[in-house]
């Protein structure tokens, strides 16, 4: 299959991913939506690695992975400090740190 | 039937049934044997139809484009976190299964075992552990600008991104038989990690040390 074919894919999941972040409050919803735009980059590389016959897109893909799993973790230890101080998660709550 | 494709069909039934696990939790409970009804009479109706695309990978690839894209906006539309990290799931399991059209077995092998089975895992115990209820809707809490805003300026960044793809010029094409027999394969993925990039790989066990010593410290309840 041609590469343009995953890109245009990727290219959409990275901009649902990019709404989301911006429309909704729910943190844990925030976190979700910016897997799934690691997703679509982790897509794209593995389409340009394919295309380009190259491994080290798949190795970019790796060190990607790795960083979203730290990311997620250390993410989802705010949102439970955070719930267990203003019981919600709701960012819009959060506002300390807002100028 | 090669190990490949028995792989391949395994990963789409469990497309299948985790988004129809995943539509059964978005609806009401007298609306769920009318959604199975509709998914399977789908199913046999797209067979029916044309069994010949069956064989072809460009008609299962847009399928499972399809569910990709279609799974991603119940993230971003579903008011009930849950119904989000189900769907979540299935777009995971959808990139796993392009992964392995594109020739990168051991990146779906990790995609599945780590991206579906230790995060989203991680994901479904906080909702479940916090005890999350449904948004108040998308419906705008002062916020209402600023989201069409948001989608207005989404639509012309897929716009950008779509005229960047459109205009690459011709690129070679490699058909699935032409690939170097290592491609893909956890042995090559390890050669280069522990060669070219073996800095980094250190670094990144670093990186993952301090956000498990990270994430013990902010979930405690008192530091002592």
């Amino acid at each position: 299959m041609r590469a343009e074919f995953f890109l245009l894919v990727a290219a959409l999941l990275f901009t649902i991913g990019c709404v989301g972040v911006l429309v909704r409050r729910n943190a844990i919803v925030i976190l979700m939506c910016i897997e799934l735009m690691l997703n679509a980059v982790n897509l794209t590389f593995a389409a340009f690695a394919h295309e380009s016959q190259s491994m080290t897109g798949h190795v970019f893909v790796f060190f990607v992975m790795t960083v979203a799993a730290a990311e997620a973790a250390v993410g989802l230890a705010i949102i439970i400090a955070l719930f267990r101080r203003r019981r919600t998660t709701d960012i819009d709550d959060a506002s300390l740190l807002r100028w | 039937m090669t190990e490949r494709d028995v792989v391949i069909r395994l990963l789409l039934g469990l497309i299948v049934v985790v988004f129809a696990f995943a539509v059964i939790r978005a609806l009401a409970p007298a609306r769920t044997v009318l959604a199975g009804a509709a998914l399977a009479a789908g199913a046999v109706a797209l067979v029916a139809l044309n069994p010949a695309a069956l064989a072809n990978v460009e008609f299962w690839a847009g399928l499972v484009g399809f569910a990709a894209i279609l799974s991603a906006l119940m993230i971003v539309i579903h008011p009930n976190p849950m119904v989000s990290v189900l769907f979540l799931i299935v777009n995971l399991f959808c990139v796993a299964l392009f992964y392995l059209i594109l020739n990168a077995q051991f990146l779906a092998a990790i995609q599945i075992i780590i991206y579906a089975g230790a995060i989203m895992v991680l994901f479904l115990f906080v909702v479940m552990l916090l005890n999350l209820k449904a948004e108040e809707g998308l419906t705008a809490r002062g916020g209402g600008p600023q989201r069409i805003g948001a989608v207005i300026l989404g639509g012309l960044f897929a716009g950008l991104l779509f005229d960047a793809i459109r205009d690459r010029g011709p690129q070679p094409y490699f058909e699935p038989g032409s690939f170097a027999s290592g491609f893909g394969t956890a042995r090559e993925l390890g050669g280069l990690l522990f060669t070219r990039y073996l800095f980094a790989f250190e670094a990144a066990s670093l990186l993952l040390i301090a956000a498990m010593i990270g994430a013990v410290i902010l979930a405690k309840r008192r530091l002592r």
